[in-house]
């Protein structure tokens, strides 16, 4: 029964792949054609606005719903209840039995992962230790702040010393401090070998932690791979400057589209293939530059221009 | 199968541990006690309350007898008081006796004429319907053997003879069962099995509910998705209907053992001392075998329906017809009782969610074919997989159901589906 024999393949190999999964409800079609390979060791992010199928999909993987076609591998295999003890899931509707102790809680939930008694009561006295929470052990979930539940439902995902993680907006109503704690948690959990889903629709929180992203939107993947390789595909497009004096940027400059001024620095948008250097012999013309940056683009211009891509081509 | 048994025993141990495990565990024998004690106590005489008869005794000498003969049959809660007809006359006093009722000083009036003994007339005053008692079942036969009397004794009828005459059958009703025979007391076998329906019907509807709550919870603690990503549908329904099953059968086996230690010192209500004996092995085993089918099929029935609720109130629609599967038979129980191997009886007691009770009282009263017994548990079984699949579906379906109450269309689709 246990799955702790599962043969993981070599880091940055695939370990979860997804083939053309599609799911509908009725007329509505939830997740359309997805597919994607998660590998081994890497922060997946995840990505894409509210009612992408984020959530559709997660739950696929997790045999909560049946997708109506397409196939689900863990290493290689297709996955079933055993190997699904691999994998930790925090969904984005978080529970725990209100009337239990902390301590009983976590125990339980490792044991349905396969854990045994005895592991699964010392692994529930560390994390409680690690997340602080070493004097709530006999107390009941009710009596815990909601921030406290929140670390306990993040233990919980982890008691099981899953080899893959799904971890759908962990972070959506904590406050900054405890989200630096489970950040800081998440990353330490991948440096022991984990390899972590990371769903959510807040792209400048993936782009601080994640190695690797799928961007979904209506369903479908419209962008999906290593960050830099991404990052390389949506070349830099803007460059920040400043004059002491406080001096503006020439108006007939080539190839960029939009100027503003924000706090005394200026930003320029510039139009795709436009090298940022070749801009800087006139720039050096008006005055003393004070900065001068050729920006890389965010996740969430880079989303933008992707949908707005992909439009642009369904369109065409 | 290791997973069923960890949410087998958590949701065994989160029930036997509670608080109100505890208090339904010393609550319930007194409220199903009530069931046996307060008819007993009451039988045959109609309350104890002590209640005071106005006679106008014409006649002069019937007013002692009647007395007499009260107090021999044990009424002893009854006083005649004497009422003299004053220089009013008759009216007069009748007119005393009605103000004395609607007062409420005395219970009933009874005039009896000069001419009783002849005519066997009487006149009776009272106010509440609640007095028929009192005339029907205690004035009347006393007043029918004092006017026998005061005959006899006028036609010269030695008292030999009288006797003889106005003796009363005796009966000794004896039951016959496969060991043999065994003397028979009528109220004890039908108080206890009484008892041990309403212990089934109440447990069976409590633990059920058990369940249909249990199932909810899962849901308004947004518990199953992560349960789900652990646990089959199918084994987390299953064990929750086995935790909470086997918290059930744990109070009964506390209560089946707290009995019989007190029984063995023998414990008497009222004028019943209450008799093990009637505990066979053929009655405890059919109990329990009633007591785990009756529940695990009313406990899928209610997981299924729980399934598609999001809260209590979502599940109220479909609560009524549920229990009325354990109510009707409540109902038909005295038809049943009147003759238990009638045609009606034994089709009834075969309806799966009616043999809990129906078939286990005719083990009680009289214990029917083995096969008809055997069927009754087969066919329980049946139903119970039939429910258990249609549950393990409907709870799939009705997890991501948040944020609408089912309707019974709702629920037929899902299980067309």
């Amino acid at each position: 029964m246990s799955a702790a024999s599962l043969a993981l393949p070599p880091v940055g190999a695939p370990l979860l792949s997804l083939r053309r999964v599609c799911k509908s409800y009725g007329e509505k079609r939830a997740v359309h054609n997805v597919s994607l390979e998660i590998p081994r060791g890497a922060i997946y992010g995840f990505l894409g606005p509210n009612g992408a199928g984020k959530t559709t999909t997660i739950r696929s993987i997790m045999n909560i719903i049946l997708p109506d076609s397409g196939e689900i591998l863990l290493a290689g295999k297709p996955l079933d209840t055993a190997l699904r003890d691999r994998i930790g899931y925090l969904p984005e509707e978080r529970g725990l039995y209100r009337k239990m102790k902390c301590q009983d809680q976590l125990v339980y939930l490792a044991r349905l992962k396969g854990v045994p008694r005895a592991v699964a009561r010392t692994r529930a006295r560390e994390w409680l230790a690690r997340m602080g929470l070493t004097e709530y052990a006999e107390r009941k979930v009710d009596a815990l702040s909601k921030g406290m539940q929140q670390k306990i439902q993040f233990a919980a995902t982890f008691i099981c010393e899953p080899d893959l993680v799904i971890l759908d907006e962990v972070f959506s109503g904590l406050d900054p401090l405890n989200i630096e704690l489970l950040r800081g948690m998440i990353v330490e959990q991948r440096e022991r070998g984990t390899t972590i889903l990371f769903s959510t629709h807040m792209l400048a929180e993936a782009e601080r932690i994640c190695d690797a992203i799928c961007l979904i939107e209506g369903g479908e993947v419209i962008l999906d791979g290593p960050l830099p390789r991404i990052r390389a595909e949506f070349p830099l497009h803007s460059v920040r400057v400043a004059w002491e004096g406080e001096l503006s940027p020439p108006d007939d400059l080539p190839g960029v589209l939009h100027r503003e001024l924000n706090e005394g620095t200026w930003r320029l948008t510039l139009a795709e293939g436009v090298d940022p250097q070749s801009l800087l012999p006139r720039l050096l013309a008006v005055g003393k530059l004070t900065l001068f940056s050729a920006n890389r683009p965010s996740l969430n211009e880079i989303f933008l221009t992707a949908v707005l891509r992909r439009r642009q081509g369904v369109a065409a | 199968m290791s997973k069923i048994l960890t949410v087998v025993s958590r949701e065994y141990l989160e029930r036997v541990r509670s608080k109100s495990f505890l208090i339904g565990t010393i609550l319930g024998p007194a409220l199903m006690s009530m069931f046996i004690v307060i008819p007993l106590l009451t039988a045959g005489n109609g309350g104890k309350d002590q209640r005071t008869i106005a006679v106008i005794d014409q006649s002069g000498d019937v007013r002692g007898p009647l007395a007499a003969v009260l107090a021999e049959e044990g009424h002893k809660n009854l006083t005649l008081q004497p009422v003299e007809v004053g220089p009013g006359g008759l009216d007069a006093a009748v007119a005393d006796v009605k103000r004395e009722i609607l007062a409420g000083n005395v219970h009933s009036g009874l005039v009896v004429p000069a001419d009783f003994t002849r005519t066997g007339k009487v006149a009776f005053y009272n106010k509440s319907v609640s007095s028929l008692v009192v005339r029907d079942d205690m004035l009347r036969p006393a007043l029918d053997r004092v006017m026998r009397e005061r005959r006899f004794a006028g036609a010269a009828v030695p008292d030999s003879l009288f006797e003889y005459l106005s003796a009363r059958t005796e009966w000794n009703s004896v039951a016959v069962t496969a060991d043999g025979e065994a003397k028979q007391d009528d109220a004890v076998p039908f108080a206890m099995a009484f008892v041990l329906i309403m212990i089934i019907y109440m447990m069976v509807l409590m633990y059920g509910n058990h369940t249909l709550t249990a199932v909810i919870e899962e849901k308004s603690s947004r518990m199953v998705e992560i349960l789900l990503s652990s646990v089959s549908p199918g084994n987390l329904m299953l064990g929750k209907v086995l935790g909470i099953g086997l918290a059930g059968l744990t109070q009964f086996a506390i209560w089946t053992l707290a009995f019989f230690l007190i029984s063995q010192r023998g414990l008497t209500i009222g004028d019943t001392t209450l008799d093990v004996s009637f505990l066979t092995p053929t009655i405890l085993v059919s109990f329990v075998m009633f007591f785990l089918l009756g529940f695990f099929l009313y406990a899928t029935l209610y997981a299924g329906v729980g399934s598609m609720c999001n809260t209590i109130q979502d599940s109220q629609q479909f609560h009524l017809p549920l229990t009325m599967g354990l109510i009707i038979p409540m109902m038909m129980l005295t038809a049943v009782l009147r003759d238990p191997n009638s045609t009606m009886a034994t089709v009834l007691s075969l309806v799966p969610l009616f043999s809990p009770v129906l078939m286990f009282m005719r083990v009680c009263v009289e214990t029917p074919p083995l096969w008809q017994i055997l069927l009754s548990w087969v066919l329980m079984a049946l139903s119970i997989w039939v429910s258990a699949r249609a549950a393990g579906k409907l709870f799939r379906i009705g997890i991501l159901m948040y944020g609408q109450a089912p309707t019974w269309a709702t629920l037929g689709r899902a299980l067309r589906s």
